[in-house]
């Protein structure tokens, strides 16, 4: 590469020429505006080393103006020339300049300005003038070469000093020897960061680093680059759910392992990379056992793959032996000595036997620190807490003891806080003041807090636990682990001696468990099996897992998986599930997505389902604070939490386009994080790309903005955003604060206070980076087609939810009406008595659960509980069941019960005549009339048919379209509009039907009794063929009849219905003029084949046609009458026509 | 993209008194990028990795003038004054340079040997 060749001709006018300045001071003002501008124009040109405008052109003015400061002050002895220097023997030190002057110890010149172009600049800047400017210039890219350098240097100097630096060397020459290595290490001893540099200086250059964290392979990207000095380069990159800075020049990717997993299920052998990174293992996530797991049966097929795994030094030799007895290399972590102090809590005689935790002992520990360090000997204080209750009771207390003393300043730290009140760990606190940290295990191993001297460890941790038999997450406090504890402890020996107290005894700690139970082993198994489906990993039960899972959680979960009709019964794929296994959310919320698409309401249900897969961004002082939620009641949805969520989302997405820099305030004052808010719309538009990439979804035409000035313009603005992101990026690395004192008596959510950090950085990232990522205007277009939704689409919207939340279902408890809002109970098929999370719009407003009380006078009197006859009872649906000290249903949605079950249950028995009828054998339904009754089990029948057909061709098309792989010309819709138009409406005039009934959950007893069972005399129905299933056999089990996969007619046990088989009455049919005594059964057979009853896809005429005809044709049976002697191959209508003729 | 391919690494300077070592992307008095600036001697140059300006560009380290080792710019390797010289040298002949020069040098410390020791070690 030749040095670009240009300007060579320009003299170095000043390169040797003796300085001579300060001479008559004329009225010269460096600080004028005019005369800055005019410099900076001169010299501060594009390709210079300072550009107009910039910060760097901030920072040289303020350098200028010290400058001049300190020049001045030097001014008066300045001539002072060398006197005694002889001339050198030595060439190169016979040459030195002979009068000393600062400007000779600089190694760079500047060119002068260019005044060709302007003459103006030539007669306003006096050529002293310009030289002293240049001079001044001059001194300050010296100045910050210095700067730069030094940072350089101490960068090298600190990673020299690592103590995995002495083991560079050891590991790479054991990876040449072997395919795997261990490198065991505690926090601190660096091997995250040097590794992946170690190895890129190795030569190595297709290197993956996995993270079990998102934020991790962000933050490591950025460490690794900057140290490996391409920062901005792009040899280091990561790649998460939402985000890649990957490149083709990317050398080293970190990235988490869901990603690396989803890679490996693309591309089995991984070819794209020769060096693999696995950190964090011994945090034994549910992923990174599955991960090993397929890294142990890659390796022996890909024998030039390389794999380093970074451990803490936790159980080194369960990783080590499960790889073959793979070389471990340990480094020693930089711990200094920690004073271990053990401070049983003796039973004592509590307040009251609530089950808020005793604050004082940990208050105690706070005096003891006050009377035993002089406040001038620095060092903070870590506690650590199970769970954000017990850090809020030890919060109050030591706050009040803090504002006492002066001496400390309380922050908490979980996950459940703002991403700035997280942060706020990290500020200083004032001299003579210490921090006093309230955390969960979060700051065990994910968050490291320089500055700890002291750590209070309970002792205890509050873990998600999976009951698979309720199928329900439970968040129930333990004992940690010796190693959790050993963790705990090393938090205090990082920057110097420490001391930690243990809220336990000895003896405890002795009888901890080693180790932490792996999340295999407590968290529900659904997307683990799902992708192991996916990934055609084999059985799932003789997978060799690192640690096998409960064989319980396993079973729970295929069971799982083929009740959502993601798994079939020989546990291969089903179409949707192998579509599922590609969403990366919650089966349920997938399902809802697909479902969604059906129907046209694919962009409402994108919205949804990434509202319903983060967290809920309600904070947690927005369910204290009356005001915030005030300010939220207008977005509140009457019909459920997702509806909520969703109107949040669309409000939000309004605020953005219109003021989008309020948008934060917006959020502040309804007591939302916003930061949820962004991660749904990032969530969003992943759904969408995944949509369309499954053809699901007809892609989003590129709208260009019509003429070429709102072009430019637009690009104008993107520009302007990319600026601005650099800029921030710039000055990365937030500074420190120092905390208040009295930071501690305001609740930081409170306005005054957030807003004033808020207005630290003038610059919201969060909205640059979300303009830049989003289209916002096709988002806000979508909230507003939102807002336009018909009640219709509503309602819709609401069935699909609904359907993709079933079985999640729970019903109120006959007595809520009478009970206070706060007392409301629900009950789940597997779960009594479970409540309202408070967070649910239902928890404060319940009575649109209660069915209306004015219609239960309605009913005549028949028998037993009429007064529970009613049209409008409801369930809730839910998101999930949560069990911390209640359990709690989350994220719930009301749908009408009756009409819901028949369309969604999985099982429904019925009596003889159909007025009773049991769903998924928990829940009854006692109607009113028969004849109702029919009506509905009759149309609901036809809707599933529908509906289900609708959804196998959309599917079917689906994966017919990955098969093809883009084959030219646009394939016909599976479904035509007008079919699914049709069928919509049919879906929702079936919803509002109104039939008076009663609702009740049934006994572990009646559970029991409910079938009449096997019949012996197996007496032919008394009409075959129903539904086009070849027969309408006896059910095995329950007794009765089988009518289709999920309907048994006539298997309930009860005093009246045993001979109702055989009870006619008259009836005429709602289609045609048919008139006659039928028992239920045959009318349910009459109407499914009435020629006039409304028939499936007739509406949509086109491809559809075929198959009614197809079904009736599929009905004919022999028959033989006995009247007339003769045999017919008849269809049950037309046997009935035939019959009529007799009577 | 062409100022992508003006980064590329062309070796590794290290500095020979103190070990500091860096990936150079141009060795000249003309740094790339920028074209106001020239070097008064042949410098090993990087693009400054502190810096998301392309253009700005940091001197790593150049010849001594007398004893031509490779030093890097750190004040205790070596210092310049119209040309550069490495500390061992400026002591060797601290009564060519002026007074303000021989302050400044006995000010400074001698290279930290500890890290040269481990780098040395290593290599
Ligand atoms: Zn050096
Ligand atoms: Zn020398």
């Amino acid at each position: 590469m030749p040095p670009p060749r240009t300007r060579d001709a320009r003299d170095h006018r000043d390169h040797r020429r003796a300085p001579s300045e300060e001479e008559a001071p004329e009225k010269w003002d460096w600080s004028c505006p005019e005369t800055r501008r005019l410099l900076e124009d001169a010299f501060f040109r594009g390709e210079d080393p300072i550009r107009q405008g910039s910060e760097e052109c901030q920072r040289f003015w303020a350098f200028f103006e010290r400058l001049q400061r300190f020049r001045s002050l030097k001014a008066s002895r300045q001539e002072e020339a060398d006197p005694g220097h002889p001339t050198h023997s030595i060439p190169a030190l016979a040459d030195l300049p002979r009068a000393y002057d600062p400007r000779y110890r600089i190694n760079l010149s500047v060119l002068g300005p260019d005044t060709r172009g302007s003459r103006e600049l030539g007669r306003c800047l006096p050529p002293e003038r310009a030289s002293e400017f240049r001079r001044a210039l001059l001194h300050y890219l010296d100045f910050s070469q210095k700067q730069a350098f030094a940072r350089l240097a101490k960068l090298q100097r600190e990673r020299a000093a690592l103590p995995i630096a002495q083991y560079e060397k050891r590991i790479l020459r054991t990876l040449k020897e072997h395919q795997v290595v261990v490198v065991a290490g505690d926090t601190g001893c660096g091997k995250s960061t040097q590794v992946p540099q170690y190895l890129l200086a190795a030569g190595f250059s297709h290197v993956a680093c996995t993270q079990p964290r998102r934020i991790a392979c962000i933050s490591l990207a950025k460490r690794v680059g900057f140290e490996s000095l391409s920062q901005y380069g792009s040899k280091v990159g990561y790649q998460i759910r939402f985000e890649s800075t990957r490149s083709a020049a990317t050398k080293i990717v970190f990235l988490t392992v869901g990603l690396l997993l989803r890679q490996i299920q693309r591309e089995p052998s991984l070819p794209q990379y020769e060096v693999l990174i696995v950190d964090e293992v011994h945090e034994r996530h549910l992923h990174n056992d599955f991960l090993l797991g397929v890294l142990r049966r890659l390796l022996p097929q890909r024998p030039d793959l390389k794999v380093i795994l970074m451990s803490a030094t936790i159980n080194i030799s369960l990783f080590s032996s499960y790889f073959g007895n793979a070389p471990v290399v340990q480094v020693p972590g930089r711990l200094f000595p920690i004073t271990v102090v053990y401070q049983p809590q003796e039973a004592e005689p509590t307040t009251s036997k609530s089950e808020k935790l005793d604050p004082r002992p940990f208050l105690r520990v706070l005096q003891a620190i006050d009377n035993k360090y002089p406040p001038e000997e620095r060092g903070d204080l870590l506690v650590f807490l199970s769970g954000m209750a017990e850090i809020s009771a030890v919060l109050e207390a030591a706050q009040t003891y803090a504002s006492h003393t002066q001496r400390w300043v309380v922050l908490p730290l979980h996950s459940a806080l703002s991403v700035a009140d997280q942060d706020k760990v990290f500020d200083v606190a004032p001299p003579g003041v210490r921090k006093c940290i309230l955390s969960t295990n979060i700051a065990e191993t994910s968050v490291t807090i320089d500055g700890i001297r002291f750590v209070v460890d309970s002792g205890k941790v509050k873990e998600m636990s999976y009951d698979p038999q309720a199928k329900l997450q439970r968040l129930q406090e333990f004992w940690i682990s010796q190693a959790s504890a050993e963790q705990r402890k090393g938090r205090a020996g990082r920057t110097g001696p420490g001391v930690c107290f243990r809220l336990y005894a000895e003896s405890d700690y002795d009888a901890f468990a080693p180790y932490p139970v792996p999340e295999i082993r407590r968290v529900a198994l659904d997307a683990l099996v799902l992708q192991m489906k996916s990934m055609s990993v084999g059985n799932p039960r003789t997978f060799p897992f690192i640690e096998p899972p409960p064989p319980a959680s396993l079973e729970t979960a295929i069971l799982y998986l083929q009740d959502q009709g993601a798994l079939d019964s020989s546990e291969s794929l089903t179409p949707i599930g192998s579509l599922l296994a590609q969403l990366p959310v919650d089966v349920v919320i997938g399902k809802m997505l697909i479902l969604g698409s059906v129907f046209s309401l694919a962009e409402p249900m994108l919205t949804v389902a990434a509202a319903l897969s983060v967290q809920s961004p309600f904070t947690r002082s927005a369910q204290s604070s009356l005001e915030c939620a005030a300010a939220r009641r207008p977005l509140e949805s009457d019909q459920g939490d997702p509806l909520t969520l969703f109107n949040i989302f669309n409000a939000w997405v309004q605020v953005k386009s219109e003021r989008s820099r309020n948008s934060r305030k917006w959020c502040r004052r309804r007591g939302i994080e916003e930061h949820r808010l962004y991660e749904m719309a990032n969530l969003r538009r992943q759904f969408k790309e995944l949509l369309e990439d499954h053809g699901l979804l007809a892609e989003a035409q590129l709208v260009a903005p019509g003429d070429s000035y709102s072009r430019l313009q637009q690009r104008r603005e993107r520009r302007a955003l990319h600026q601005l992101k650099r800029q921030h990026e710039e000055g990365a690395g937030r500074r420190r604060k120092v905390l208040r004192l009295q930071e501690d008596l305001g609740d930081c959510s409170s306005e005054e206070d957030c807003a004033g950090r808020a207005a630290d950085d003038n610059v919201d990232i969060q909205d640059v980076k979300f303009k830049l990522r989003h289209n916002l205007e096709q988002l806000q277009a979508a909230a507003s087609a939102a807002q336009d939704l018909s009640r219709e689409q509503m309602a819709l919207l609401k069935l699909v939810l609904g359907r993709g939340l079933y079985p999640q279902l729970a019903v109120p408890d006959a007595l809520n009406s009478g009970r206070k809002d706060s007392d409301q109970v629900f009950h789940t098929q597997a779960k009594q008595g479970t409540v309202l999370h408070p967070t649910c719009v239902f928890a404060n407003n319940p009575e649109v659960l209660h069915t209306q009380e004015r219609e239960t006078a309605g009913g005549e009197g028949k028998q037993g509980d009429k007064d529970k006859m009613n049209s409008s009872h409801q369930l809730l649906a839910f998101v999930s069941l949560l069990e911390t000290n209640k359990p709690y249903l989350v994220n719930c949605v009301r749908i009408p019960a009756l009409q819901s079950l028949l369309l969604f249950s999985r099982s429904l028995d019925t009596n003889g005549d159909c007025s009773r009828l049991v769903a998924d054998g928990w829940l009854e339904l006692q109607l009113a009339d028969s004849e109702s009754a029919v009506r509905l089990l009759t149309a609901s029948l036809r809707l599933r048919a529908h509906w289900e057909s609708a959804l196998d061709r959309q599917l079917a098309h689906q994966a017919r379209r990955q098969h093809l792989e883009e084959e030219e010309g646009e394939e016909a819709p599976p479904i035509s509009r007008k079919e699914v138009a049709a069928l919509s409406r049919e879906l929702l005039q079936f919803m509002a039907s109104k039939v008076p009934y009663s609702l009740r959950r049934l006994t572990g007893l009646e559970t029991q009794n409910l079938y009449v069972g096997p019949q012996t005399v197996t007496a032919a129905p008394s009409l075959p063929g129903l539904f086009g299933s070849s027969t309408l056999s006896p059910h095995p089990i329950k007794g009765g009849y089988a009518v289709t996969d999920f309907l048994t007619y006539n298997c309930l046990t009860s005093d009246v219905d045993l001979y109702s088989d055989c009870l006619r009455s008259f009836w005429t049919c709602p289609h045609c003029d048919l008139h006659l005594p039928l028992t239920p059964l045959e009318r349910i057979a009459h109407e499914s084949s009435c020629p006039q009853a409304p028939q499936e896809g007739t509406a949509g005429g086109e491809e559809v046609a075929p198959e009614p005809v197809q079904k009736a044709s599929a009905l004919q049976r022999p028959y033989h009458c006995e009247a007339c002697q003769k045999d017919f191959l008849f269809t049950p209508t037309e046997v009935l026509r035939h019959r009529k003729q007799h009577v | 993209m062409a100022g992508e391919a003006e980064h590329h690494a062309l070796g590794v300077f290290e500095c020979q008194l103190c070990a500091l070592t860096a990936p150079y992307s141009y060795v000249g008095q003309k740094p790339p990028n920028t074209q106001s600036v020239v070097l008064l001697e042949e410098s090993y140059v990087m693009k400054d990795p502190f810096s998301s300006d392309k253009a700005t560009f940091l001197v790593l380290g150049s010849r001594c003038s007398l004893c031509s080792r490779l030093v890097c710019v750190g004040p205790e390797c070596s210092l310049f004054y119209a040309k550069r010289f490495c500390l061992p040298c400026v002591r060797q002949h601290l009564s060519a340079f002026p007074q303000e020069i021989r302050q400044d040098v006995e000010k400074r410390t001698a290279p930290s040997k500890k890290i040269s020791s481990q780098h040395r070690s290593q290599t």
